[in-house]
């Protein structure tokens, strides 16, 4: 375990998730929406664009319990890649992504996204590192 | 002696307990207000939500609310008039039937009836939201859940005890028309005379102002409640039932603070 | 779904601002907001039991209300009242204004205007409000009740004329059953005789009559003890009296029923009572007179009882 993530970095951690009762494309909505004060179909927008971006435009009306590991981490990806920070940080994402190869999954999302910032942290236990 | 002592630090404790929730819900009370007049917060997005719990708290169940107002004020009116006929009151009828039904029992039973629908679920959605960590994350995205998530609820509260009471009322007074002078308008200029004399325009400001304090108590307790839950999920009974209870007291006492200002 | 949500909370919204609108004007109305008012000055030597909003009416009918109650520079009651247009065409100037404090329910101004031919009531006139209040009535009623009581047994008493009209008939009855004067006394006796049987008969209905007097009394006590003293003791003072008439009565309806006794022997031997017809039929109408009084008076108390019974009752 690093230490905590400064104010500056988006993280994606198994701690931070989404809002229950709201939608994947909701969830990622509410950044543009409450923080940078677009109007509710602009921030829908974005929120769907970048969805799309990633490969799983087809999440955005899923709640969180409806989701597949997979799909749940890319809503949270999602979200902390429109806080539009200088660093992302994804903390542990063994714990997110338990079911399936995750670096391999990982590096696959990061070719698909092109927008800042450009490299991503991964924070992962030390007995991981094989994986990689 | 040791005794003494013991009963002391326990009321101590309580107090500071006591003293510590009220805080909270002061200070919760005042941030409501706060985001109530920051101009940025009346969105369209807000608005949205608040239609939203609008329809979630009164819309939904306006059926069942008036079937069961109908059912408490039919009763109600039938005991009295018999009763009023009994011992030779039976002018006073009417305006008994309005001020007990319509400036107290209607208002209370409304605000009980959203209490114990919506203000408990309020109160297991805020306490799971805070359990599950998702108050954190949304602090996390720097996205304040006041403006939509707990602002319109507690919007949607106020609006809908006014609502419900003010479509109860009516309904009431149909039914009290009804009761006393039956299928004809004959009565129509004493009835309104009736009504004219109990609702003054401060007795309508007063009720008014109760209704809101109604929506008011039944959102916000169970809210604050649920935001002092601690992280654990045994907790979340206990936070609904502690806001509940408060809800409770909340309404008793709104309820004998209007009528004390009325009567005394 | 969620224009049906919009939909359906815009009707709702849309409902409830509208009905709550329409009550206000309504009420606003029923208040006399939007109509022109009358308004009075009320001239009342004290202004107990008066209250704004105090309704005025006219043959049971609200019309308007007390709008304030003030002392003014000189200490005098300055009561303000407004009337609605449509009941200001009732008052006129000889109208007279009554404040009506019944024992049980709100009290109000009654209004009664006994010539509808005379000019109207201008507005901010000031006109006299009467003050009749019942419990204030009742202890004289009871004091005058007593008077007449006391009358009744003035002459029923030992030594009044009564007995002394007993004594008469006493001697006459002895007079025939002597010796002497058996035939004197038969002389005549159909047209002599008969008023006096008249006479008595109706005697002993008076009797009858007074025991229901007596038990109209008891019916009015058992009420005061329900009504009257659970209302904060108003009346221990007429309970009281009350107890006082109900003895006076029995002590009346006694000294009937002897002279009840004595007239029937009377009569039995039937004799020259010229006399005595006369002074019975005086007296019968002495009693009968005391009665009624006593009865009206009873049944004016009744009626100011506010769960009054029937009212009437024939006397002989």
């Amino acid at each position: 375990m690093e230490t905590l993530p400064a104010d500056q970095a988006a993280v994606v951690s198994p701690d931070l998730p989404l809002r229950a009762n709201q939608s994947a494309r909701e969830n990622i909505a509410l950044i543009p929406l409450y923080q940078k004060h677009f109007d509710a179909e602009e921030a829908s927008r974005q929120a769907r664009t970048l969805l799309e971006q990633l490969g799983f435009a087809s999440i955005g009306d899923k709640r969180d319990p409806d989701m597949k590991p997979a799909e749940r981490f890319v809503a949270k990806l999602a979200r902390a890649l429109i806080l539009r920070r200088s660093r992302l940080i994804i903390e542990r994402p063994g714990a997110m992504l338990y079911d399936i190869p995750y670096p391999a999954f990982l590096r696959e999302l990061a070719a698909r996204y092109d927008g800042a910032p450009a490299t991503w942290e991964v924070f992962d236990f030390d007995w991981n590192r094989p994986l990689y | 002696m040791e005794f003494l002592l013991n009963f002391v630090e326990r009321t101590g404790a309580k107090a500071v307990g006591w003293w510590g929730a009220t805080f909270g819900v002061l200070a919760f009370l005042a941030e409501v207000l706060s985001t109530l007049a920051r101009p940025a917060t009346w969105n369209r997005a807000t608005l949205d939500t608040i239609v939203k719990q609008i329809y979630f708290t009164a819309v939904q169940i306006l059926h069942v609310y008036l079937i069961y107002v109908l059912a408490i004020s039919w009763v109600i009116i039938t005991i009295t008039l018999s009763t009023a006929r009994n011992v030779g009151l039976f002018d006073a009828a009417a305006e008994m039937i309005i001020r007990v039904l319509l400036l107290e029992l209607l208002p209370f039973l409304t605000a009980l009836l959203i209490a114990l629908r919506s203000g408990s679920a309020i109160n297991t959605e805020v306490a799971l939201m805070k359990v599950n960590n998702e108050l954190d994350a949304l602090s996390h995205c720097k996205v304040e859940p006041m403006q939509f998530e707990f602002l319109p609820r507690i919007a949607g509260g106020v609006v809908s005890v006014i609502g419900l009471t003010v479509l109860g009322s009516v309904l009431t007074l149909l039914l009290a028309y009804l009761a006393i002078y039956g299928l004809s308008a004959t009565g129509l200029s004493a009835f309104s005379t009736t009504i004219s004399s109990v609702f003054s325009l401060p007795v309508l400001f007063g009720l008014a102002v109760k209704c809101i304090f109604f929506g008011l108590a039944v959102t916000t307790l169970p809210m604050a409640a649920g935001l002092e839950t601690p992280k654990k999920l045994f907790m979340v009974p206990v936070s609904v039932l502690r806001g509940m209870m408060r809800v409770f007291l909340a309404l008793v006492l709104i309820e004998v603070l209007s009528l004390a200002l009325k009567y005394i | 779904m969620f224009k049906n949500l919009h939909l359906k909370v815009g009707l709702f919204v849309i409902a409830v601002l509208a009905l709550a609108l329409a009550f206000l004007v309504y009420v606003l109305h029923a208040r006399g907001f939007f109509e022109q008012r009358l308004h009075l000055q009320l001239a009342a030597a004290s202004a107990e039991g008066i209250s704004p909003g105090m309704p005025l009416t006219f043959s049971g009918m609200p019309i308007g209300q007390v709008t304030s109650v003030n002392l003014n520079e000189a200490g005098g009651i300055v009561i303000k009242a407004e009337v609605s247009k449509s009941g200001a065409r009732w008052l006129r100037t000889d109208s007279s204004f009554n404040l009506d404090k019944p024992l049980v329910g709100g009290a109000k101004i009654k209004i009664s205007s006994p010539d509808l031919s005379s000019p109207q009531l201008p507005d901010n006139s000031t006109v006299l409000l009467l003050v009749s209040d019942p419990t204030q009535e009742i202890p004289l009623l009871i004091e005058r009740v007593k008077n007449i009581l006391a009358n009744v047994e003035h002459i029923t008493r030992q030594d009044g004329e009564l007995n002394g009209t007993l004594a008469n008939a006493k001697t006459i009855t002895a007079r025939m059953s002597g010796k002497y004067g058996v035939l004197e006394g038969v002389l005549g006796s159909e047209e002599n005789a008969r008023p006096v049987v008249n006479s008595l008969k109706n005697l002993e209905g008076l009797t009858a009559k007074l025991n229901e007097v007596s038990a109209k009394v008891d019916a009015m006590l058992a009420k005061t003890d329900r009504w009257l003293f659970a209302a904060d003791g108003v009346s221990e003072q007429s309970k009281q009296a009350l107890v006082q008439v109900r003895a006076m009565l029995a002590d009346a309806q006694g000294s009937l029923k002897r002279v009840d006794e004595l007239l029937k022997n009377a009569v039995a031997i039937s004799a020259d009572v010229k006399d005595g017809t006369q002074d019975l039929a005086k007296l019968r109408t002495d009693i009968d007179d005391s009665v009624r009084k006593a009865n009206d008076l009873l049944n004016d108390i009744n009626r100011m009882w506010p769960f009054g019974g029937d009212a009437d009752m024939k006397l002989p």
